[in-house]
């Protein structure tokens, strides 16, 4: 089944067409990889179409038109200070439709209201299973608070996960629990007085403790 | 002049800043489209995700930020869009965005010629493969070949050129992965 989904997903590419998706095995990944490769050198199709620009142009219009038209509420530093984290840490973590939906109809932010995260303010790890498998991401990001950000996909889980920041001096941090629905959550908080510079990087567990996966952040 | 031997912290100003976000998606919008289709090899994806990083990206940018800084929160916004994406697509990373090395998608002149170096990448690798599986590559992803055309343009049967494509793949692979590309 796995190799005929394979197959299928090769000559969609080769033919430029939208592969469907399925679970992939590791050892397929680089077949794959040499099938995009080898598809991405051919002319033609690395260059955007005039139709494609020009339309993305028209909704992303009206997008800030709707935006500009929704009123601005009066809103505490800390509350207006919230709305943009999360709409920063949207645009970093999720990158996802509902992600962009959330950013766009987010009240505080105007297309000139939030400040542009600097790479040198961000810091992003890839959670990670004993077994490799990709279950999401975390951000963290330097501020006055840092906040960290993360979002995960645990297939087939209900149910609350610890997550724990470690430091580069080996010590832990204790850091919070967010609850996993349907296989998806996403948590964010505060750090305090930790500096995001000195995260090694991040620990999920399950309530009964069994761990989840590991996240380390880039240097 | 500093005093108390007190070190003096300056911040580089940079002028050259976007005007509006209008100018931010002209500026952006090829480069980002072509570092999406050199990730994933075909034009459907290429545009849905280079859509939802402007999607993404544009509501909570700060227009006085400096083109760098736009370009590297665009590349940054990618990195996470595209890792998204094989996530749901094949819940494998098949390829990724590198923000040391793929900033330059973001930061040479916009024009006719890309700065890919997909076909030179193509290049090293079909150049290393027997001349039959160097053909059956060729004919699929750079000619467009469906299976049964390649097969006739070779002289073999569908199932033949179903099994000499998979086994140039494979070769393919691990000859990019030797020369760590």
């Amino acid at each position: 089944m796995t190799s005929r989904k394979l197959s299928a997903f090769i000559d969609a590419i080769a033919r430029g067409r939208r592969p469907k998706r399925f679970r992939a095995d590791a050892e397929d990944v680089e077949v794959l990889r040499a099938a995009v490769e080898l598809r991405a050198a051919r002319p033609g199709d690395a260059q955007p179409t005039a139709a494609f620009t020009e339309g993305l142009f028209r909704r992303l219009s009206e997008q800030a038109k709707q935006q500009e038209r929704t009123p601005i509420r009066t809103a505490s530093r800390p509350r207006a200070r919230t709305a943009w984290l999360v709409a920063a840490a949207a645009a970093v973590l999720v990158g996802g439709t509902a992600a962009a939906t959330a950013a766009l109809t987010s009240p505080a932010p105007t297309h000139s209201a939030v400040q542009v995260p600097q790479g040198s303010a961000l810091r992003t790890g890839t959670f990670l299973t004993a077994g490799g498998q990709v279950l999401g991401q975390i951000v963290a990001y330097r501020g006055s608070p840092s906040w960290v950000f993360m979002q995960v996909d645990v297939p087939n889980y209900n149910g609350s996960i610890k997550c724990t920041l470690q430091v580069d001096d080996g010590s832990t941090v204790a850091f919070g629990t967010f609850t996993v629905k349907a296989g998806t959550g996403q948590f964010s908080k505060s750090i305090g007085s930790v500096d995001v510079g000195h995260l090694r990087g991040a620990k999920l567990v399950t309530s009964t403790g069994s761990s989840v996966a590991a996240a380390t952040f880039a240097a | 002049m500093v005093s108390g031997g007190g070190v003096p912290y300056l911040r580089v100003v940079d002028d050259d800043v976007y005007t509006d976000w209008e100018s931010v998606y002209r500026d952006n919008i090829d480069r980002l489209y072509r570092l999406m289709y050199a990730r994933v090899g075909n034009r459907p994806d290429a545009e849905d995700l280079t859509s939802e990083v402007f999607s993404t990206a544009l509501p909570p940018m700060r227009l006085s930020s400096s083109k760098g800084e736009v370009r590297a929160y665009l590349l940054v916004t990618a990195k996470t869009v595209l890792a998204s994406h094989w996530r749901r697509r094949l819940g494998q990373p098949v390829t990724a965005i590198d923000l040391d090395t793929d900033i330059r998608y973001l930061s040479e002149p916009s024009g006719p010629e890309p700065p890919s170096d997909a076909p030179a990448r193509a290049g090293k690798i079909l150049g290393g493969l027997p001349e039959r599986y160097r053909r059956i590559l060729e004919l699929r992803f750079l000619e467009a070949c469906s299976i049964k055309e390649a097969a006739q343009a070779m002289q073999i049967s569908v199932s033949n050129a179903k099994v000499l494509q998979h086994r140039a793949l494979r070769m393919a692979a691990n000859l990019a992965v030797e020369l760590e590309l």
